[in-house]
């Protein structure tokens, strides 16, 4: 025989009837020290500012750094870079380094290896651009072995959502292993 | 076929009490119980390139990196190797519930971690992670579907199917909810003022940059056929407007109880076509595992009575119903507010709830709908 449908009825609030288990009392609420809920409803208030904020920030920043804006262009670029010596000479990192280093070896992410071949801008111009900056920094400071190259020197042809080329020319910090 | 028994009618609240309702009113953390399940497996995943690096000897400061902030010290690499290593193992048992308390946190501050090791770990997937990690971590996601609610049940003696076995606070879930559908619409408005992603000429480049992964993912023929379709240029002046209105789409619908189930729909089909047209990481898998948040967080609050109840008991993840097994019986469900259901709605209602087989349901669903 079907049961009733009053039979079949859900449980009443499982909220009611447990509430002693998770400490609350009249309304179902869970009672919290007052310091406590303050804390609580605090830390929630500055994650979602610091979240809107950073959502707004990243229409400036070429990054976009926590902002969301995934597959932002389809953005193509590479670059000439070259190592420039103390006497003048402007050397293309794919001929032999002192030291032995390697460009590619050296930044070791697919985004910046191999400059000279057009490919798509990770994440954006800006960011890829940026993060190429970044890169004749680090790689200037980080080649001890090279004591004749004074800088480095990018130039990059970059196509913003196909329309371009736009160049720009990049150079790392002067290098004291040269002077 | 529907009948409505009973209804209380409640009072609508003030909205201080229904911001005091998310804070302080228990509620089901089932859903954020299922989304541990899926984070531990998916933090391995996203940490194997890292771990594979420091089984080389590798870490991230033997080759290009950028501090996040000119303050920050040089960190050294062998940190990298103990935040990965401890990521892992706390992954693990973030999947298996076990200590999620203390596990939980460790895992998001490992994520955490190695990301701000340097700018170039920043992925937009993997912030999204970090959201996922921080609400499971705020959130006593060990509380059910883990070897924690095993320990706690036999020691209490409590069942699985007890009211109030999965409940806790869920302010970590409803500001997951937030943080969620806020990335929709993030992308969705930042490609909606740029002309030419809703213009297509983005789309398009990206599909013929990855046509590859087609190819890759997919039987030869069908993909030919496939890769001549998305790299014609018509196609995506009418797909991206698609696209970013799905993204809005779900941003918004996803809050609305009348709207929900298509947006969630609509949000799987989203990530699925993603995941075949691009390479996101753990994106695809971890943002789709994150559409559980979207259920009510309440458990066995509809009854399900039915013949045989072994599959339903098996796929009901979310124990959104009582089930009531009566050999013979018609498929019937109670709903929360008394009214009964039979027939065709009723297998709506009880198929459309159980989460794997709920994409399905719903195409077969909205095609008998259609049809006259």
């Amino acid at each position: 025989m079907p049961a009733s449908a009053a039979d079949d009825a859900p449980h009443s609030s499982g909220v009611e009837q447990h509430a002693p288990v998770l400490g609350a009392v009249g309304s179902g609420r869970i009672v919290r020290p007052r310091w406590r809920a303050r804390l609580v409803r605090g830390f929630v208030a500055v994650v979602l500012v610091g979240h809107a904020v950073l959502l707004v920030r990243g229409y400036a920043d070429p990054h976009k750094f926590f902002a969301f804006q995934p597959f932002n262009e389809s953005s193509t670029w590479r670059a000439d870079i070259v190592r420039v010596t103390a006497d003048g000479r402007r050397v293309p990192i794919e001929e032999p380094w002192p030291g032995g280093y390697d460009w590619d070896e050296l930044v070791r992410w697919g985004v910046l290896e191999q400059p000279d071949t057009m490919r798509h801008a990770y994440s954006g111009l800006g960011t890829a651009l940026d993060f190429l900056d970044d890169a004749l920094d680090w790689v200037a400071d980080n080649t001890p072995d090279d004591d004749e190259t004074l800088y480095l020197e990018a130039t990059t042809e970059a196509y913003r959502n196909t329309r371009g080329p736009e160049v720009l020319v990049l150079r790392s910090d002067l290098r004291e292993e040269a002077r | 076929m529907s009948a409505t028994v009973a209804g209380p009618v409640p009072d609508d609240p003030t909205l201080r009490e229904r911001i005091d309702d998310v804070f302080d009113r228990p509620a089901s953390l089932r859903s954020m119980a299922l989304l541990r399940l899926v984070l531990g497996p998916v933090v391995l995943v996203h940490l194997w390139p890292f771990l594979s690096d420091t089984l080389a000897g590798t870490t991230y400061d033997d080759h290009f990196w950028v501090r996040w902030w000119g303050f920050m010290p040089a960190v050294p690499g062998v940190v990298q190797v103990g935040l990965v290593w401890t990521g892992a193992v706390a992954a693990v048992g973030l999947g298996l519930g076990w200590r999620t308390r203390l596990v939980a946190p460790i895992t998001w501050i490992c994520v955490a971690g190695n990301l701000f090791l340097s700018q170039h770990h920043f992925r937009h997937n993997r912030a999204f992670l970090l959201f996922l990690l921080a609400a499971v971590a705020l959130a006593d996601s060990g509380r059910v579907l883990s070897l924690d609610a095993r320990r706690r049940r036999a020691r209490t003696g409590t069942s699985p199917t007890d009211p109030g076995d999965d409940l806790g606070t869920v302010w970590p879930m409803w500001l997951l909810r937030v943080l969620a559908a806020s990335v929709y619409l993030a992308s969705g408005f930042s490609k909606l003022i740029d002309p030419d992603w809703s213009g297509g000429l983005i789309l398009w480049d990206r599909a013929v940059r990855h046509q590859h992964l087609v190819h890759e993912r997919m039987p030869g023929p069908i993909a030919d056929a496939v890769v001549e379709l998305v790299t014609a240029r018509w196609v995506h002046a009418i797909t991206s407007p698609i696209a970013v209105a799905m993204e809005l789409f779900i941003g918004i619908a996803i809050w609305f109880g009348r709207t929900r189930l298509v947006a969630i729909w609509v949000a799987i089909f989203f990530h699925v076509s993603i995941e075949l047209s691009a390479s996101v990481e753990v994106f695809s898998l971890a943002a789709i595992a994150a559409l559980v948040i979207w259920a009510t967080p309440s458990t066995r609050d509809r009854v399900a009575v039915v013949p045989d109840a072994t599959w339903v008991r098996r796929l009901d993840w979310l124990a959104r119903f009582e089930v009531r097994e009566q050999p013979g019986a018609t498929l019937r469900i109670v709903d929360r507010d008394g009214t009964v259901h039979t027939g065709g709605t009723a297998r709506w209602l009880l198929w459309s709830r159980l989460p794997v087989v709920f994409p399905f349901v719903a195409v077969a669903h909205a095609v008998r709908r259609v049809r006259p």
